[in-house]
């Protein structure tokens, strides 16, 4: 298993957020989070990066919401739930943000140099940084404009090859469809496809529920931070329930 | 009168662009607004007064003296000062006022509130079209222009200047491509405060020395940040020469004008705040960081 979450509660003050959940992703997946609005599938992603502890240590340092967090996140064996979030980026997991967050006032070949900010040397950076732009030929003509200027799709691509440059081995990817055009979500759902084709696990978390389940390989469905159904795209659609309640098609 | 306007606009501003662009990069990585920046720039005058005067060593040993003693302070000042309360925007106010508020002290205890000087690296002067230029001005230019080119590069083409511009664009995913930002905080402050130590160094020969003599570059410094956009480098580099040249304006041209000087900046600031509150270059926070 590469990656193993085990009786996961976060609480934020009084909000229960996470509800004892435990789920896992292995080797080559493709695995899907979907679900209704604040199911709690981006504090989860945010859980399993270290985001959520970040966050506790800059509240328990000011007035702010009180976190808890109980239960274990496993990568590759060893737990994370301990480590901060730096650290564990540099063990291969990585997180492409909600809202995609480019570094707004940096030019996008800054910005993925940033996403290969813990590679050792230039020669690897230099193969990365052409790995992208093969993925992403739009990335390489814009490399000299500034992120914030880019458009909504040119950015998620930016988001995702940023996150790709220190070559992950599982890739967390947030709602990389929210905002654009349908063509647009077209094209980056293909590349998704692509990167799992180039060996890298993915975890996505998508209200695009139609999209998402004819290509990931495994889906669970959120609910109220709980896991409510587990299963391949074809299995969830069959339950009438699961169908209409919570997926809504 | 017009080289003179120019000259002192060149030392001026420059000294402004050093001190804003070491305040504004330690804002815009931890949001710290470091009222005691200057006070760091009046220590690196003392400490080369002192290392010249009462120990008799050659000026430019004071200088690397001063810069590296007074990054270690800040360091340490840091640490123990603003690190803990770093979340808490509103303690680390009170908290760098007071820190300026003790060096303060401490200056006037040791030197006493005289006025002191410290003689020129190099003598003599040559004259253009009448003017007199003293060499000692034409290497403080000089050097704030190489240490401002410095900086440029040290953002642009270095690791570091990568994390801190990352930082100061967005703390949060700046942690996600495995930056240290509590780190990259820290390494910020360094070069900030070192950034005010060389401001010290390069201007202590031109000024007089006291200790109070930080007040006057906190308001100008602040209203170039405003002007310029909080957070924005280049804002910061072209706020303070358009301060610098405001200034030097209204010293040689208004009757009286070295009265009104301080009166400028704030002029200046309030027009801007009314005008366009996010400065020249500044970004409208869309978001949060």
């Amino acid at each position: 298993m590469l990656l193993e979450v085990s009786n996961l509660t976060i609480n934020y003050d009084k909000a229960m957020i996470i509800n004892d959940l435990s789920m896992h992703v292995d080797s080559g997946e493709l695995v899907s989070l979907v679900g209704p609005n604040g199911a709690g599938k981006s504090t989860l992603l945010r859980a399993i990066t270290g985001l959520v502890a970040w966050e506790r240590e800059i509240t328990r340092r000011s007035v702010g919401e009180d976190i808890t967090i109980e239960g274990t996140v496993k990568f590759e064996g060893e737990r994370i739930d301990q480590i901060p979030a730096h650290k564990i980026v540099a063990r291969g997991l990585i997180h492409c943000p909600e809202r995609r967050r480019p570094f707004r006032e940096m030019s996008t070949y800054d910005n993925l140099l940033a996403g290969g900010y813990l590679l050792k040397n230039k020669k690897e950076m230099e193969e990365n940084l052409e790995k992208v732009y093969q993925l992403f030929p739009i990335l390489k003509e814009r490399s000299k404009q500034i992120s914030g200027t880019l458009s909504g799709g040119e950015q998620q691509m930016l988001a995702i090859g940023r996150a790709l440059m220190f070559k992950p081995k599982l890739l967390c990817i947030d709602e990389p469809s929210t905002g654009l055009a349908p063509m647009i979500r077209q094209e980056v759902f293909d590349s998704i496809v692509d990167i799992r084709k180039l060996g890298i696990t993915v975890l996505l978390v998508e209200q695009e529920v139609s999209t998402v389940f004819k290509m990931s390989t495994r889906n669970y469905v959120l609910s109220s931070g709980k896991i409510i159904a587990e299963g391949t795209g074809k299995e969830l659609l069959q339950d009438e329930i699961i169908r209409k309640t919570y997926l809504g098609l | 009168m017009l080289l003179d306007i120019i000259i002192s606009t060149l030392i001026n501003g420059s000294v402004y662009a050093l001190l804003a662009i070491g305040f504004s990069l330690i804002f815009g990585v931890a949001r710290i607004v470091n009222i005691a920046h200057t006070a760091f720039y009046m220590i690196a005058a003392y400490c080369i007064y002192f290392i010249t005067n009462s120990l008799n060593l050659h000026p430019l040993l004071g200088m690397l003296t001063a810069i590296v003693l007074v990054t270690l302070i800040g360091l340490i000042s840091y640490k123990f000062f603003i690190d803990p309360i770093r979340e808490h925007e509103a303690a680390v106010l009170i908290a760098t006022i007071a820190l300026a508020m003790i060096l303060q002290e401490v200056m006037l205890l040791i030197f006493t509130g005289d006025f002191l000087s410290v003689p020129s690296l190099i003598k003599g002067y040559m004259e253009f079209f009448g003017v007199r230029i003293a060499f000692q001005q034409l290497l403080t230019i000089g050097v704030a222009l190489v240490i401002l080119a410095a900086v440029w590069v040290l953002l642009r083409k270095t690791r570091l200047g990568l994390a801190i511009r990352s930082t100061a664009n967005d703390r949060e995913v700046a942690n996600l491509m495995g930056m240290n930002v509590a780190q990259v905080a820290m390494m910020t402050m360094g070069v900030s405060v070192a950034l005010a130590a060389f401001t010290g160094a390069v201007v202590v020969p031109l000024t007089i020395l006291n200790p109070h003599m930080w007040m006057h570059p906190l308001i100008m410094m602040m209203a170039v940040v405003v002007l310029g956009g909080l957070g924005s480098i280049k804002g910061s580099f072209v706020g303070a020469y358009i301060l610098g040249m405001a200034e030097s304006l209204v010293v040689f041209l208004i009757p009286m004008g070295s009265f009104l000087k301080g009166s400028v900046a704030l002029s200046i600031m309030i027009l801007v705040l009314l005008i366009r509150p996010e400065g020249l270059f500044g970004v409208a926070f869309e978001e949060e960081r």
